[in-house]
């Protein structure tokens, strides 16, 4: 009996090893930090989808949800080198260390343990105030926010969270100082606004479109480096003089020992289901326009933006310290 | 429970309440303890060690209280831990289950606790016990994985 | 009116398509099933079946969740009354009197009655969504997190009347259940307490397997390891269907249920959680023979199941009316019409009203559908307990390890089930209530945000729980709340407690 199962085993071993000569030869799982129906998730299916049509193998995808996505991430970052798990990943990929690094946790992963494949969207986010705030434009607001002496409040995703940071880097840019009132994610962020109990918050173009058409929301500027098709009247900071950028991106990722020829698959199909017209369909119906950046564009955008993040959490600091 | 409190009520010695307590207060003097690395913030800004320090300072004041009222409840040696030895075994099988499941997969793991809860805690046949523990775990894989879309471990061997 | 009425013909149009129909009943069904796994319930339902909704459309998307959801939450009723095993959140309370009624050989009028009440609490507040919909999504929104702490202090009240056994325990094993709140990253400050580097820790300890350890596991280790096994159950026809006296019993709690789920449902965020247990703390206050709470008593039963179905109707409210996520199912119900094109908003009723009102509609038709499907299956679920106990529990083990692992994906899960189940254990063998920690783990996150929130809009003050009308009238309702409770301590023991001798020993 013993001796039998032993013969099964190796048998079945042997089948797995033999099946690897050609990548991919089996389904691939693509982990998707976030529950169901987030940002990631929406983007991972239409490029799953896609993925595999190009590289006829199964790609599913597996939500991996947790700790603001870093369960997920630290999942990727330690899985088996072979390029069939691979993840859908959101900026907030290159906070978490650096969040748990100022806590002086033990980061659950780190960078250099992942591999970019592709950029596959990048929003920038808008700043929306309370249609009661009097404030119109940007310069009115900061003169508002000065003239009330940090009594202005925003809500956010939570502390360090993706609609925290752009706050911040704009409260650092101008000097200012408002309350900041933490919820735990973008819904109950932008309903703390819409029920005038902050004055404002951050939004991702899909999650506020709607609100702002119906007046119950006022953009006032916004985070990109050009102004947002959706919002052809919200001027930028950047227009306006200032040196901040953010986006929410999605992109994809791989564990970073992956093989080059497996990465090479990997990129070059990515690269045919971005043209997907199934693919662009989807991400438009989400407002969410695709920005494909292939491996070696996306890791220095990757680098920048990591960077900017990084630096933004050392300016923020441990939050129970600052006062 | 009211008959134990009665029967127990004049006897001497230590209570069930007494160790219940006891350990309660344990428990709250480690979370104290372990809570101690968490800024406590002030009363206008509570920080995250606030509330923890509060509510085990709550706990161990009605550990206090609970033993402090205890000498009514039943006698500790007058509680019965007969069932607790096959307990403890099951929970150790669905420990070892537990371990295993990402391990070796979903299917294999349910068969072999199936094939222990029944075989050996049960001493069911072993025919019985193969097809209920072999039924069972490609059924609810069926079920839940195949046609639910419920994401189960599969372990190396497809399992 | 009229126009109401046009509508709502518009939307039976769009329910009532043969398609639709099957939709909306192969979502019941799912969701059913679902909802039977221990640990899977309704957002754990709805999310796997989203994916499949994509290629689907609109209207045929949102109906077949919203069967899901129905089922789902039925479906979690079933566990609870049959076996003990919550199968989410909201039915912890109803397992407590469900399952003593199973053992007394009662499951049957258990169940139905909870199919009952489910389907007139769903009735009931679609009625209400769909007539005043907009004017309670602008109320609704006034709770802000100073009002939010109000709501779930009056929830804390709840433990008040909670358990049968000495107030000190409930309190203590109420600290217990806050405590475990506590664990996870703190959302006002960003520190990840408690958590000894698990990653996995970081969201804090589910509902789900510690309520399935506590209750479920707890009551398996009790009974597997007695000498001789309980008895198998043959119900007879007649045990299935309630009786005359236990259906008047139900019509009050059932009624009240409603009604103070749905208003508890509306309200943005989680606290609609809560429901279940307010009302059975209520139904527990306002009855003539509180004793019977905890051994049977089918108003425990019946408010717990109507308030949590219809605080589930009730966060459509906010959702639909102003196209927020107000919470994580709705969040997803959202997303499976955003990735239409269909932008949800404060328009959506008027921009949409195919989608609004079919969707209305077809909440009318599940909640039809549910009933008629359920009420026939009490009588093939009631006979799982002809299968010999040695053979249920085994598999009854296997169910909760799968269900507490699909939650997440995630192993930790089960070891807080399994941890949960040996505390549970030992936690009864010395008389404790457990149902007083599931209500604290749900409430303390909660309740200690709301707090720092309010502080942080405030600047520090403490003021602004009393500048607020809504709260301010919660807060005073809550200290009458607590006079009363304290009435009896102070004029000596004419409490409820002392005449029926569950009096704290060492007070007589």
């Amino acid at each position: 009996m013993k001796n039998g199962l032993a013969c099964v085993l190796l048998a079945l071993t042997a089948a797995a090893a033999s099946a690897q000569d050609v990548y991919p030869s089996r389904p691939i799982s693509m982990i998707v930090p976030f529950p169901p129906g987030g940002v990631a998730d929406i983007t991972g299916r239409p490029t799953a989808a896609a993925l595999e049509k190009v590289l006829k193998q199964p790609v599913t995808i597996n939500n991996r949800p947790g700790a603001g996505g870093k369960v997920g991430n630290a999942a990727v970052a330690n899985a088996k080198p072979d390029g069939y798990t691979i993840m859908m990943a959101l900026s907030s990929v290159s906070v978490l260390p650096e969040a748990d690094k100022l806590f002086d946790l033990k980061p659950a992963y780190t960078l250099d343990q992942l591999a970019p494949v592709a950029l596959i969207s990048a929003d920038p986010v808008i700043l929306v105030v309370h249609p009661s705030v009097p404030a119109k434009t940007l310069p009115e607001l900061v003169a508002l926010a000065r003239q009330k002496q940090g009594q202005l409040s925003f809500s956010t995703s939570g502390v360090y969270g993706a609609l925290h940071l752009p706050m911040e880097m704009f409260l650092h840019a101008l000097n200012l100082k408002m309350r900041a009132v933490h919820s735990t994610g973008g819904g109950p962020a932008i309903t703390m606004v819409l029920g005038g109990h902050v004055d404002m918050t951050v939004g991702g173009p899909a999650a506020i479109t709607a609100q702002v058409n119906a007046g119950k929301l006022r953009p006032v500027v916004g985070w990109g480096a050009r102004r947002h098709e959706a919002f052809p009247n919200v001027p930028t900071f950047k227009e306006l003089g200032y040196d901040i950028e953010y986006y929410i991106w999605a992109g994809m990722f791989a564990p970073k020992a992956t093989p080059e020829p497996v990465m090479r698959v990997l990129r070059d199909a990515t690269r045919k289901a971005v043209e997907d017209p199934d693919f662009r369909t989807s991400m438009a119906r989400v407002n969410s326009p695709v920005q494909y950046l292939d491996a070696p564009e996306f890791a220095k955008y990757w680098a920048a933006d990591a960077k900017r993040l990084a630096e933004v959490v050392r300016v923020i600091g441990r939050v129970e310290e600052q006062k | 429970m009211n008959d134990s409190v009665s029967a127990g009520a004049h006897a001497r010695g230590m209570r069930g309440d007494h160790v219940a307590g006891a350990v309660l207060m344990a428990f709250s003097a480690l979370v104290a303890w372990e809570n101690r690395s968490y800024p406590l913030g002030s009363l206008a800004s509570p920080g995250p060690g606030s509330v923890p320090l509060m509510l085990a300072l709550i706990l161990g004041g009605l550990g206090l209280l609970i033993i402090v009222r205890g000498a009514a409840s039943p006698l500790l040696n007058s509680i019965e831990w007969s069932e607790a030895r096959r307990g403890f075994v099951l929970l150790l099988a669905c420990g070892v289950a537990t371990f295993v499941l990402e391990r070796i997969g979903y299917r294999l793991s349910m068969i072999a606790l199936l094939v222990f809860m029944l075989g050996v805690v049960e001493r069911k046949k072993p025919l019985p016990t193969a097809l209920v523990s072999i039924g069972f775990a490609y059924g609810s894989y069926f079920m839940f994985a195949t046609l639910l879309k419920v994401q189960l471990p599969l372990g190396p061997w497809g399992l | 009116m009229d126009g109401v009425f046009g509508n709502l013909m518009l939307g039976f149009s769009v329910a009532m398509q043969p398609s639709v129909l099957a939709y909306a009943f192969a979502g019941c069904v799912i969701g059913t099933l679902v909802g039977m796994l221990p640990g899977l319930g309704p957002l754990a339902g709805i999310s796997l079946l989203l994916p499949a909704t994509f290629g689907l459309d609109p209207i045929v998307a949102i109906v077949l969740l919203a069967g899901v959801y129905y089922g789902a939450m039925y479906g979690g009723s079933t566990t609870s009354i049959l076996m003990r095993i919550p199968g989410e959140a909201a039915s912890v309370m109803t397992c407590i009197d469900g399952y003593a009624m199973t053992q007394r050989g009662r499951a049957g009028p258990a169940l139905a009655i909870a199919a009952i009440g489910s389907f007139v609490a769903g009735t009931f507040s679609v009625v209400a969504l769909m007539l005043l919909a907009p004017t309670l999504a602008t109320f609704a929104l006034r709770f802000g997190p100073p009002e939010y702490t109000a709501l779930l202090t009056m929830g804390l009240l709840v433990l008040s009347y909670m358990s049968g056994g000495s107030m000190l325990k409930t309190l203590a094993m109420a600290a217990v259940g806050l405590l475990l709140g506590m664990v996870g990253i703190d959302a006002m400050s960003g520190y990840t307490r408690f958590s000894y580097g698990m990653t996995e820790l970081a969201d804090g300890v589910g509902i789900v397997p510690v309520a399935v350890g506590l209750f479920g596991l707890s009551e398996i280790l009790m009974t597997a390891g007695q000498a001789s096994p309980p008895p198998v159950q043959q119900p007879t026809l007649r045990q299935l269907i309630p009786s005359a006296e236990e259906m008047r019993l139900s019509i009050g709690p059932i009624t009240r249920g409603s009604v103070v789920g749905f208003l508890i449902g509306i309200i943005p965020g989680a606290a609609h959680i809560i429901s279940s247990f307010v009302s059975y703390g209520m139904e527990r206050r306002i009855s003539n023979h509180p004793e019977r709470f905890g051994n049977g008593a089918i108003e425990g039963v019946a408010g717990p199941e109507s308030a949590n179905n219809a605080a589930a109707t009730g966060a459509f409210v906010p959702m639909l009316a102003l196209g927020v996520p107000t919470g994580p199912i709705t969040a997803v119900m959202l997303a499976a019409i955003m990735v239409h094109g269909i932008a949800p908003g404060p328009m959506l009723i008027t921009e949409q009203p195919q989608l609004f009102w079919g969707f209305v509609a077809s909440m009318y038709v599940g909640n039809v559908v549910l009933l008629v499907l359920n009420l026939p299956l009490v009588g093939i679920f009631v006979n799982l307990l002809r299968i010999p106990y040695s053979y249920l529990y085994p598999a009854i083990l296997c169910f909760c390890v799968l269900g507490v692992y699909s939650v997440g994906n995630s192993v930790v899960d089960v070891w807080i089930m399994l941890a949960m189940g040996g505390v549970g254990y030992v936690l009864r063998k010395f008389h404790f209530d457990l149902a007083p920690v599931a209500l604290g783990l749900v409430l303390s996150p909660l309740l200690e945000l709301s707090v720092r929130q309010s502080l942080a809009m405030s600047g520090g003050s403490y003021g602004i729980f009393l500048d607020r009308p809504i709260a301010i009238t919660m807060f005073g309702a809550a200290f009458v709340l607590i006079l009363l409770a304290l009435k009896p301590l102070i004029f000596k023991g004419k409490d409820w407690r002392h005449d029926v001798g569950l009096d704290e020993p060492a007070a007589e």
